[in-house]
This record gives structure tokens, C-alpha cells and sequence, in this order.
């Protein structure tokens, strides 16, 4: 396993946000972690890559315990994230935030910097706008340009898919497919499970700090339970989580 | 060539620009646009008050693009006259217009030139890393007692307590920064702003250092030279004759103004190197996100440590350099009112933008003393002064491009959803990192 999570627990203060998640990502595959607003998915990642400390559990990543490393370091091991509301540097031009993601690395960085202009030629066209100015589609393509350019193992996700309009959701979601095609891991963290589970191999449910399912994509898209909770299914009108269902791909301010 | 395609990209968008060159046409607009940022009430009058603040931005900018455009020598020769003019300051022509009411070159050393020197270090910690310091006298203070204490007590000199003044005001930047860093914003504001209390309340209670009447006879620098100008033309005509720059004694403001000044070029070479290296875009990406910058490999503690550190270092050479012309020092030189003085000239000159800061800290020392005939309706006047600024300039005298970007993402709300690009600040913005 790349990343083997286990049985890890997260507080915010006296609150319990991750009440013992465990889950696993195997080198090469794109698993998918989804659930309602406020289950626990950008903690999750958060404590993967040590913005939040953990109370409890474990994290071992390529065979290391990273559980107690800090932040920064965990870059140079190979963890890389698009953080949920994108963290662009608003001062920041593109090319800036591009050359701050490879912060890390030394050396060269002319190959990291075309292949993602590459994958995201808007991008290349946009170099020297600042960040902040940027449509939220664009800064989306940015942050994860900018992860990628740390050349990580992992690409940690945290819901790419917020605020874009449809079109763009499904441009953001088929370059997220290219960019495992090209041997990098993708951890995907989303509301928009429809989208989700169509590319990923495997997924996990989560649901207020615990996994309650995990199974293959193609099977949770069949799911009954999941469809009506998180695929705004045929069952009716599932209580709580359906209100959240329309902001997912409700087509917010950002448009391209 | 540079100089096209940073004229064509300019006239990209933005409105205050035709043919690549912001037009005076354009000023109008611009002012009502900054009025009409006011309530309703303010509104009438707030145009003709707009509009020298759209006048000085539309300078700023029209300077910053030409300077863009300027090879190394002109700049070179432009920081050599500003400092040949730095020279010529103290000369009485000078000082009859800046201060009728106080003496010019007393008031030039300090409180001109220290809190220049305060402003650009606490620049530092706020401006470029993001901090929000409200004890920044505090490291003044240690300072100034470094020089009282080892000046009378040990007989060192000025140069070696200078050295010594750096280096202990950083370690109690350190030893501040080590448990209060991994606060954010409104919890390390008030924690600073207790530890400026702390330094100045245990100065006052400890009777080894005067208790509170603090420490007199510190001894003055060494006399490095006897020189003297010359008698004659052009410096008679100058108003400089007689100065011993050198020789610093009791009577003579100026030659600590100059040691001021030559502390100040210093501070603002090391600063500028930094602010360009590996450190500087460490501190941007803080200021501008701290998770993300975490993210990108940024030891983020790290680099907030050595803001902090940095910062006290040279708050605390200017209190080395205070200490050893005022003679003798009390807690009292050391309250709140210069933190908040200081962080003032700070945000009205433009955070984060050295020449803004410089400026800044200038008028926040001098508006005070060049108003003193107005006896004590003068501190009124400073304020409002102050809060017409805050007004029409939220950004600051001098902003940089960078900050204005930075801070209309703030205004933006939740991150940027959107960002679309809106009035005349978004669209400077989008010229950042030419
Ligand atoms: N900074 C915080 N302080 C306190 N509680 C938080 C904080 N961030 C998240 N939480 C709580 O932790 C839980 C999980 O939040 P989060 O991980 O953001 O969920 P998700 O990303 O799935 O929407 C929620 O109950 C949320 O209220
Ligand atoms: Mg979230």
C-alpha cells in the first residue's frame, strides 16, 4: 500500500471531527472518499498531510510512519494536495504559483512546469495574471498544477468540482483520469459523487467522522443506499444530506 | 524588448489606461469611483477630498512603470541622489520650512529617522510576513536598556553594545515568537501586544535597571572623526557648514541623524535582499496563505520565527542607537502609543511596500511636530488626518501591486469564487508579477 491509513482520530478542540477512519491507497489507483457537507473529508486530508494533528491512529505512507512529521516535510516525501477553496496565492502570477509548488525540490523544473502547461493550457495563455483575478475554473487548474509541480506520489483532491459550472466539472475530472494514466495516485475527495465514482477504482463512504462503506466505484454507483443519499437517487427524498445535494453541481459564480 | 510588452500588457483591461499610459482624463472617474466608497453623508464632499488621492496613486503608478523600464545605472544613480538628498537634509533652509516650531536636525534623528528605521522592521513582520505585531516597542526597549545597561554599568562601547543590542532583541524575538507563533491572527496580536507591556512594567519594577526612573549618563559613540566641513561654498550656501558628522557629542543633533541614516541604507539593503531571495517568496506565501503555503513545502514556523526574529533585530539596533544619543531613558519612552504609531505608518504608507512604509513612518512623525503651533487641537488634527487617509486609501499611501491583489481577493469573500475581475483595483491586479 502507498498510503495506509489507520484508525485515525481528529479534534478540533473538545469536538470529535474523525471518530477512527481507516482507509488504504494503492500505488496507481484513484480512490474517492465522499459524503455530505461536514462528514469530515477535508479533515481527512488535512491530517493526511499534516495541517491537522492527529489524537490517535496511525499514517504510514510508502512503508514510513509519517504520523508525526511535519507539514512541510511530508511534500518532500511525496504527498501533494489541491486544497479545498483551491489555496491560490491571490498576489501570486500563475508562473509564481506554479514555481511555489516545486518550494521543496531543487534542480530543474522546465519538464514539471510544460507538462503542466500541457495538461492545462489555459494555464500557458494566463501566465502572468495573478492568481487572485483568476475564474474559479482556472484557479482550480492552478492549484492542481501547482501540486503537481512537487512531482508528488500522491495527489491528495479536496473537492475540485466546488462552484464549477457542469462543463467545466467534467473537463477538471477527465484531466484527473490523465493525469493517473500518467503513474500518480490520486486521493479524491468530493460531494459530487456521480462524477467521483465514475473515475475512481474505489471508494469509501463517509458519514460525521466514520467510514460507514467502502467497495469498488462501479458497485457504489449500483448502490441503493448511495444512490439515494448521495446520488439524489430514486428512493425520494433522503433526510438531511439531499439539501446538500444541489450545491454540488449547482453552477456557482465561477464560470468559464 | 521589456519595455513593449510591458506597455502592451498594461492596456489590458484596465481603465485607467489609454495607449499603455494612464491618462489624466482618466482621474475623474477614479475619484468618484473612491467617494462613492463612502457613506451617503460623506458623499458631497468626499469628491474634491478623492481627488488628491487619485491624483497620488495615479503618480505612483505612472513611477512604478517607469521605473520598471530603467536599466540598473539609472537606478543606481537615482539611489545615489536620494541618498546625496538624505545628506543635504539637516541643512537650516531645509529645517525652517519642515519645522519652525522644534529643532530640525533633533527632530530628523528621531522621531523622523527611528521610526523609519521602526517602520521598515516592523514592515518586515507585518508587511512581508503577515504577522500582526502590537508589541513592536518592546524590542525598542530592550534596545535602548542594552545600551543604557552596558553602556553605565560595563563601560562597553556603542559599537559592541550595538552588535549586542541585535542579537539579544532577536533572541527575544525568538522567545517570544517559539510559543505564540502557532497562534493566528487576533490571538498573536494580543499576545504581542502583552509582552510590550510585560518589557515595559518589569523595567519599571526592577530596581537594578532604575526602576522608573530609568538609566541616565549613558555615554555617547566614540568620536570617529574630527572632520568638519568646510566653511565655505557650496556648504555655507547649504546651510551645513561647521558639522563634525563624525563627533558625537551632546549638542549637535545631526551626526545621529547621520548614524541614523547610514543604519537605515543598511537596514534597507539586507531587507530588500531578503524580501528577493528564497526567504522573501516564504514569507509572501505565509502572508498570502499560510495552509497552502505548509502545502508547498514551507517550513511555515520556521520562516515566521525568522520574521519575527529579524524584525526585533532591528527594532532593537534602533533602540541601541535612541539610548545612546538621548543620554537617559525611562519605561515611559517605551509605551503602547509606538507600537501603535509605528503599525500605523506601516498600513497608511502601504504594507509590505518599503518606499510606502518609509513614507509613511515620515508623515506619522512629522505632520505631529510640523502642526505644533496649533498647540493641542494638533493631535486631533493627526487623527483626522489619519482617518481621511484609511478612507480614501484603504491600501495605503504607496501600495504595492501585489498587496492590491492580495487585498481584493480579501474583499472577494470565500476565497475567490469567481474572482471576477470588477473595478479599477482588480484590474491592476491582473498586472502583478511583470
Ligand atoms: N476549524 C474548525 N474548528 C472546529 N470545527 C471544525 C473546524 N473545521 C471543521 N470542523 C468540524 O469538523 C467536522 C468535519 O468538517 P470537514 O472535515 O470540513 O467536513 P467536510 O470537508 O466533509 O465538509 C464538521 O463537523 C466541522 O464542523
Ligand atoms: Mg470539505
Amino acid at each position: 500500500m502507498l498510503l495506509e491509513i489507520n484508525d485515525i482520530h481528529v479534534h478540533y478542540g473538545k469536538i470529535a471531527a474523525l471518530k477512527g477512519i481507516s482507509l488504504e491507497v494503492d500505488e496507481g489507483e484513484i480512490v474517492t472518499l465522499i459524503g455530505a457537507n461536514g462528514a469530515g473529508k477535508t479533515t481527512t486530508l488535512k491530517t493526511i498531510s499534516g495541517l491537522r494533528p492527529l489524537s490517535a491512529g496511525r499514517i504510514t505512507f510508502d512503508g514510513k510512519d509519517i504520523s508525526r512529521l511535519a507539514g512541510h516535510k511530508r511534500v518532500l516525501a511525496g504527498i501533494g494536495q489541491s486544497p479545498e477553496g483551491r489555496g491560490i496565492f491571490p498576489g501570486m502570477s500563475v508562473a509564481d504559483n506554479l514555481h511555489m509548488g516545486a518550494y521543496a525540490r531543487k534542480g530543474d523544473l522546465s519538464k514539471e512546469l510544460a507538462e503542466v502547461y500541457e495538461l492545462f493550457p489555459r494555464l500557458a495563455e494566463r501566465k502572468g495574471q495573478a492568481g487572485g483575478t483568476m475564474s474559479g475554473g482556472e484557479q482550480q487548474m492552478l492549484a492542481i498544477g501547482r501540486a503537481l509541480m512537487a512531482k508528488p506520489k500522491v495527489l491528495l483532491l479536496d473537492e475540485p468540482s466546488m462552484g464549477l459550472a457542469p462543463m467545466l466539472v467534467q473537463q477538471i475530472f477527465s484531466i484527473i483520469e490523465k493525469i493517473n494514466e500518467r503513474g500518480t495516485t490520486v486521493l479524491l475527495v468530493e460531494q459530487n459523487a456521480q462524477q467521483a465514482l465514475q473515475i475512481a477504482h474505489r471508494a469509501y463512504v463517509i458519514e460525521t467522522g466514520r467510514i460507514v462503506k467502502s467497495a469498488a466505484a462501479v458497485d457504489l454507483l449500483d448502490d441503493p443506499e448511495v444512490r439515494a443519499a448521495y446520488l439524489g437517487g430514486d428512493l425520494g427524498e433522503p433526510e438531511s444530506i439531499a439539501a446538500d445535494e444541489p450545491a454540488a453541481t449547482a453552477d456557482g459564480p465561477a464560470k468559464d | 524588448m521589456k519595455t513593449n510588452e510591458s506597455t502592451r500588457e498594461r492596456t489590458n483591461g484596465s481603465p485607467t489606461v489609454t495607449n499603455g499610459r494612464p491618462s489624466f482624463a482618466a482621474l475623474t472617474p477614479r475619484a468618484r469611483d473612491l467617494a462613492g466608497r463612502l457613506p451617503a453623508a460623506l458623499r458631497a464632499p468626499g469628491l474634491p477630498l478623492a481627488f488628491p488621492f487619485a491624483v497620488l496613486g495615479l503618480v505612483a503608478d505612472l513611477f512604478r512603470d517607469w521605473w520598471g523600464r530603467q536599466t540598473g545605472y539609472v537606478r543606481w544613480a537615482i539611489y545615489g541622489l536620494l541618498i546625496v538628498g538624505a545628506l543635504l537634509l539637516p541643512s537650516e533652509q531645509v529645517g525652517g520650512f519642515m519645522s519652525p516650531y522644534s529643532d530640525w536636525a533633533q527632530l530628523l534623528f528621531f522621531p523622523i529617522g527611528g521610526y523609519i528605521l521602526l517602520a521598515i522592521g516592523l514592515n518586515v513582520v507585518v508587511g512581508q510576513a503577515g504577522l500582526l505585531d502590537l508589541g513592536y516597542v518592546a524590542f525598542f526597549a530592550i534596545g535602548g536598556y542594552t545600551m543604557a545597561v552596558f553602556g553605565t554599568k560595563f563601560g562597553w562601547s556603542f559599537w559592541e553594545i550595538l552588535v549586542l543590542g541585535v542579537l539579544l532583541s532577536a533572541l527575544s524575538g525568538v522567545i517570544l515568537g517559539a510559543p505564540t507563533l502557532r497562534l493566528r491572527g487576533d490571538y498573536l496580536a494580543i499576545v504581542t501586544l502583552g509582552f510590550g507591556e510585560i518589557i515595559r512594567i518589569a523595567a519599571r519594577n526592577t530596581d537594578y535597571i532604575g526602576g522608573p526612573n530609568g538609566i541616565s549618563g549613558i555615554p555617547h559613540p566614540p568620536t570617529l572623526s574630527e572632520w568638519t566641513v568646510p566653511e565655505s561654498e557650496p556648504f555655507t550656501t547649504l546651510g551645513l557648514a561647521g558639522i563634525a558628522p563624525l563627533k558625537y557629542g551632546a549638542l549637535d543633533g545631526r551626526p545621529y541623524y547621520y548614524l541614523m541614516l547610514a543604519a537605515i541604507v543598511v537596514t534597507i539593503i539586507f531587507v530588500k535582499r531578503l524580501e528577493s531571495s528564497r526567504v522573501g517568496r516564504a514569507w509572501a506565501s505565509i502572508r498570502e496563505d499560510e495552509d497552502a503555503a505548509e502545502l508547498m513545502g514551507v517550513p511555515t514556523f520556521k520562516f515566521k520565527l525568522a520574521a519575527f526574529a529579524i524584525g526585533a533585530a532591528i527594532g532593537g539596533a534602533a533602540g541601541v542607537i535612541y539610548g545612546s544619543q538621548a543620554t537617559s531613558i525611562i519605561p515611559r519612552n517605551y509605551e503602547f502609543i509606538i507600537s501603535a504609531t509605528i503599525l500605523a505608518a506601516v498600513v497608511l504608507g502601504g504594507s509590505g511596500n518599503l518606499p510606502g512604509v518609509m513614507l509613511g513612518a515620515f508623515l506619522v512623525a512629522w505632520i505631529p511636530e510640523r502642526i505644533r503651533g496649533l498647540q493641542e487641537y494638533r493631535i486631533l488634527v493627526f487623527g483626522g488626518v489619519l482617518v481621511l487617509l484609511m478612507i480614501f486609501r484603504p491600501e495605503g499611501l504607496l501600495p504595492s501591486r501585489r498587496r492590491k491583489a492580495e487585498l481584493a481577493e480579501g474583499t472577494g469573500g470565500m476565497g475567490s469564487l469567481g474572482a471576477e475581475v470588477g473595478g479599477p483595483t482588480t484590474h491592476a491586479a491582473a498586472e502583478v508579477g511583470k
